[in-house]
């Protein structure tokens, strides 16, 4: 098998590969990735060297872990997963990324393939113009500095409040949609400003608004899915893929740079500058927390926004109100975020960048609708091919820390896939397949090409069978909105 | 004019990355500016009736050009804009013993309908980011966060 690295790596299991401790000079842990041999060999030399970055990062417990669809990053890979231990381990930005709790939302329907197929044009109009993306796009929720404030504190909690959504959502998002420990105090303006305007927007790159169908022969565990709210039959479904915007983007640029100067004051030294760190428990590092569940909560509330939105939009188009149409959410989860949870050890500080978390049945933080049958995962593939539910094991909880994959993860460069294919063209070709796309940018949608990514079947597969997470469903897209 | 920016393939797999270069500071400045202008949109579509001062002074060039296209991303959000071009003059600041940046951004209001939107950027990053001279020529590498 031939890698893009020179690395020692042992296979500990079918899909798990150990890189020892000793490959590398500062390596507190050992560093494992989940991959069949065909994912590892295609993974570039970025995930190898940073991974192993990550296990030398003072504090950190048992591994330093990448999922299957990890690729290269800033700092940690995407795909990186690492916990620290709270008294003598660090936080960092880079462990979290950019776009602090970007993450998935899942809205099911009672509606069927048949129902929607007439009105899809119409349909993709309606949440086209309701759910503003690209760039610097602006939301329609008016905020002064008191109310984002508000925002940052409450969550999704407080978008029920304000009548965008319905109080039986909160039960249905990790952390019922309002982390605790927000203070808008630790933000700055120009975070702020950055993200005043911004609620209830998609963003651009990756991040996109898309109706999908559950179909019967993609449903692997019927009863798991049925608990969820899947029933098939051609069940149409909305998944949203965005984040905190320019609020959480400002929140990490502004800590990244507090921290290189912070490393300097408790003498810490890492092998890549966007590693930056701080002690969890120093001012700079509580502060980062405290600024970075801000952002965490700015995320789940635009996420909420948007929910809502859509009830608007289908209720418009289909002439009945969104709770007619069963319109619930199925789950929301964070995939760039930190949190401070509980395993074996005692509490530890678990970073996942690009990786979800996937508790198991039985864990307390999971609402009732789901602590008998484990967490609900939202993995999302390219907007070509199709994406996933999963549920959570008590096999993740043992081995990563609670965590799982989070969609399928490029393979090729924005560049790359803008000379091979111009997004008019890409645009057509999915509407012959039967996907009608709304676009902001075309140069932006052939950069999102189903080319660029691996297969998520093959990445869901690798997961699936190193029992970190099980598959429930795959869904398939015919209609796309993305900035 | 002598600046110029090439966008790197290989560089940067989920986001974006240029090499900018120029005879003068001022020249780099004006080229990595521009590059990340057109990562954002086709500044040809854009009108120039929005006008933006900018200033920073900083220890060292690569600080004094990080705090610069930062800015860049901020308006974007903070002001709802994208640009046209910019003009920029980059100094040394012989009291202070740094560097310091004047110029101006020209752009407008965002519109999706006559703009010809790219990608909205998160953030300049400090991954593989370097600014060195290179045979009398100035050169800087960034990678944008998408």
């Amino acid at each position: 098998m031939k890698l893009h690295t020179n690395m020692t790596l042992n296979r500990v299991a079918d899909e798990v590969w150990e890189i020892p401790a000793s490959e590398k000079a500062g390596m507190l842990v050992p560093a494992r990735i989940y991959a069949t041999e065909q994912i590892l060999a295609s993974m570039d030399n970025g995930v190898f060297e940073q991974v192993t970055n990550v296990a030398c990062l003072p504090g950190i417990r048992r591994y330093a872990l990448c999922m299957p669809d990890g690729h290269w990053g800033y700092g940690f890979p995407i795909g990186g997963v690492a916990a620290f231990d709270p008294h003598d381990g660090v936080i960092s930005p880079g462990g979290v990324g950019y776009d602090i709790n970007c993450g998935m939302r899942l809205i099911r329907t009672d509606l069927t393939l048949a129902d929607v197929q007439p009105r899809l044009e119409q349909l993709m109009t309606e949440l086209f113009r309701r759910v503003p993306a690209g760039v610097g796009s602006k939301g329609f929720v008016r905020l002064d500095r008191r109310k984002f404030e508000e925002v940052m504190r409450k969550g999704a909690r407080w978008c029920v409040e304000q009548g965008y959504g319905w109080h039986d959502d909160l039960g249905r998002i990790e952390e019922q949609g309002c982390i605790p420990g927000a203070d808008p105090s630790k933000v700055s303006d120009q975070a702020v400003a950055r993200g005043i305007s911004q609620l209830g927007t998609l963003g651009s790159g990756n991040h996109y608004l898309e109706v999908q169908v559950a179909s019967n022969d993609r449903i692997f565990d019927p009863q798991t899915a049925a608990a969820m709210g899947i029933t098939g039959h051609d069940q149409i479904v909305v998944m949203v893929h965005c984040g905190s915007r320019g609020f959480g983007h400002q929140v990490a640029s502004d800590y990244l740079k507090v921290f290189e100067t912070a490393m300097r004051r408790y003498g810490l030294a890492v092998k890549d500058q966007q590693l930056a760190c701080a002690p969890f428990r120093s001012p700079e590092g509580q502060d980062y927390f405290a600024g970075m569940n801000c952002a965490a909560n700015s995320a789940f509330a635009n996420r909420q926004v948007i929910t809502h939105q859509v009830r608007e939009a289908f209720g418009a188009v289909f002439g009945r109100p969104a709770e007619s149409l069963g319109m619930d959410v199925i789950y929301d989860v964070a995939h760039n975020i930190a949190k401070v949870e509980r395993y074996e050890e005692g509490e530890l500080v678990v970073h996942r960048k690009g990786a979800t978390r996937a508790f198991g049945p039985g864990r307390l933080e999971l609402s009732e609708r789901y602590r008998e049958i484990g967490q609900p995962v939202i993995c999302g593939g390219s907007m070509e091919t199709g994406s996933y539910l999963l549920v959570g094991t008590d096999q993740a909880m043992r081995e990563t820390f609670g965590s799982t994959m989070h969609g399928s993860g490029r393979t090729m460069s924005r560049t790359q896939a803008k000379k091979s294919v111009r997004g008019e063209q890409l645009k057509q070709q999915m509407a012959q397949r039967g996907i009608i796309v709304k676009a902001v940018s075309m140069s932006g949608l052939a950069e999102e090409a189903g080319f660029a990514y691996k297969n998520i079947s093959d990445v869901v597969e690798t997961v699936d069978r190193a029992g970190i997470t099980k598959k429930v469903a795959e869904l398939r897209p015919i209609g796309n909105i993305k900035g | 004019m002598t600046y110029q920016f090439t966008f790197l393939e290989d560089v940067a797999l989920a986001d974006a990355a240029f090499e900018a270069s120029g005879d003068s500071p001022s020249e780099l400045f004006l080229a990595a500016t521009q590059a990340i202008i057109e990562t954002m949109v086709n500044p040809d579509t854009v009108s120039p009736h929005w006008h933006q001062a900018i200033e920073h002074q900083a220890p060292d060039l690569a600080s004094l050009l990080f705090d610069w296209l930062s800015d860049l991303v901020y308006l974007k959000d903070a002001h709802g804009v994208v640009f046209h071009e910019a003009t920029a003059v980059v100094t040394e600041d012989r009291p202070h013993g740094g560097w310091k940046a004047r110029g101006t951004l020209t752009g407008e209001p965002i519109d999706p309908q006559r703009h010809e939107l790219r990608a909205d950027v998160k953030a300049v990053t400090k991954h593989l980011y370097e600014v060195r001279l290179d045979d009398e020529r100035w050169v800087a590498r960034v990678v944008l966060d998408i």
